[in-house]
């Protein structure tokens, strides 16, 4: 009676590892398992709270020299909620004789802010190609995550800066588009400019 | 991205992409309309989103029946208490 109810209870777990080791697997994220429906853009976190602090993001636009773009922000700054989905635009023009395709990367300041600042949508680490003399506006649309209101060093948090740079793009030896321009000066778009940096293993390799 | 992270630094400020990639570009000015709506609903409440948000979910709405953006709830957005569309502006005569 005992040994039958032994096996059958073997049995059972059997059957059932498969989706406990699922279950296991999603909660910890043991062998790489990606973490998916625990993200920060649940609709549950798109919530403005009322009531809260309002934060005036500030917006800032920068182009390398070899873009001839005009690139600029539409409006100077928003007042947010955090929480609350807000739209704001940018505007880029070609003003050269051949079509270009540039890239952008953004950078948040204060650093503290970052890990709050969520994109939702936005024109940056992807190619954008503008025709000669084409004019184009290019919307943005972002959050303030409310976990912010529970961070103390970010209390006394009033304005945040949120800089864009266009950049002239060229592809890499993997065929990737990437920045057409010096290592540092990207890397300071992104406000890693103080960081001392090792170098890439592509110039690494190289130099064997 | 193959750019997008500072090369020695492993943990840290990563600059995360957007959650939807990026928006296609408006080439034609499809929605210019619907953005110039929003601009002047923020210049008019010096430049506070909760009074406009309306406009922002009708300029998505406008992207999203041309094509320009991947259709999607509006509680994924985070508009789910916006109800209805803004009462469009009659273009002057």
């Amino acid at each position: 009676m005992y040994t039958s109810a032994v096996i059958v209870a073997t049995l059972g777990i059997t059957y059932a590892s498969v989706p406990l080791y699922r279950i296991f697997c999603a909660a910890t994220g043991f062998a790489g398992t990606p973490n998916v429906g625990t993200g920060r853009f649940e609709a549950e976190r798109l919530v403005p709270v009322e009531g809260a602090h309002r934060i005036k993001v500030h917006f800032n636009a920068d182009r390398s020299e070899t873009l001839p773009w005009t690139f600029t922000p539409q409006q100077r700054f928003v007042t947010v909620l955090p929480g609350e989905t807000s739209l704001a635009f940018y505007t880029a023009k070609n003003n050269s004789k051949q079509d270009l395709i540039g890239i952008a990367t953004y950078n948040v300041t204060p650093d503290r802010v970052a890990p709050y600042f969520s994109k939702v949508e936005c024109f940056c680490f992807e190619e954008q190609k503008l025709l000669a003399g084409e004019e184009v506006d290019m919307p943005l649309l972002f959050f303030i995550d409310k976990d912010i209101l529970d961070d103390p060093a970010c209390r006394n948090i009033d304005d945040v800066v949120l800089s864009y740079t266009f950049f002239r793009a060229r592809r890499n030896q993997k065929g990737h588009l990437e920045p057409d321009a010096a290592d540092d000066e990207v890397q300071t778009s992104m406000g890693f400019g103080g960081y001392e940096h090792a170098p890439k293993a592509e110039t690494r390799n190289e130099k064997k | 991205m193959s750019f997008g992270r500072p090369p020695s630094v492993n943990v840290g400020f990563k600059p995360t992409p957007p959650e939807r990639g990026a928006f296609p570009l408006d080439h034609y000015g499809e929605c210019k309309e619907q953005m110039k709506q929003y601009m002047e609903c923020l210049r008019d409440n010096s430049s506070t989103s909760s009074p406009c948000r309306l406009l922002s979910k009708d300029y998505l709405h406008c992207r999203m029946n041309k094509g320009l953006m991947e259709r999607d709830d509006w509680k994924n957005l985070g508009f789910e208490d916006q109800s209805g569309t803004a009462v469009a502006k009659e273009p002057p005569p």
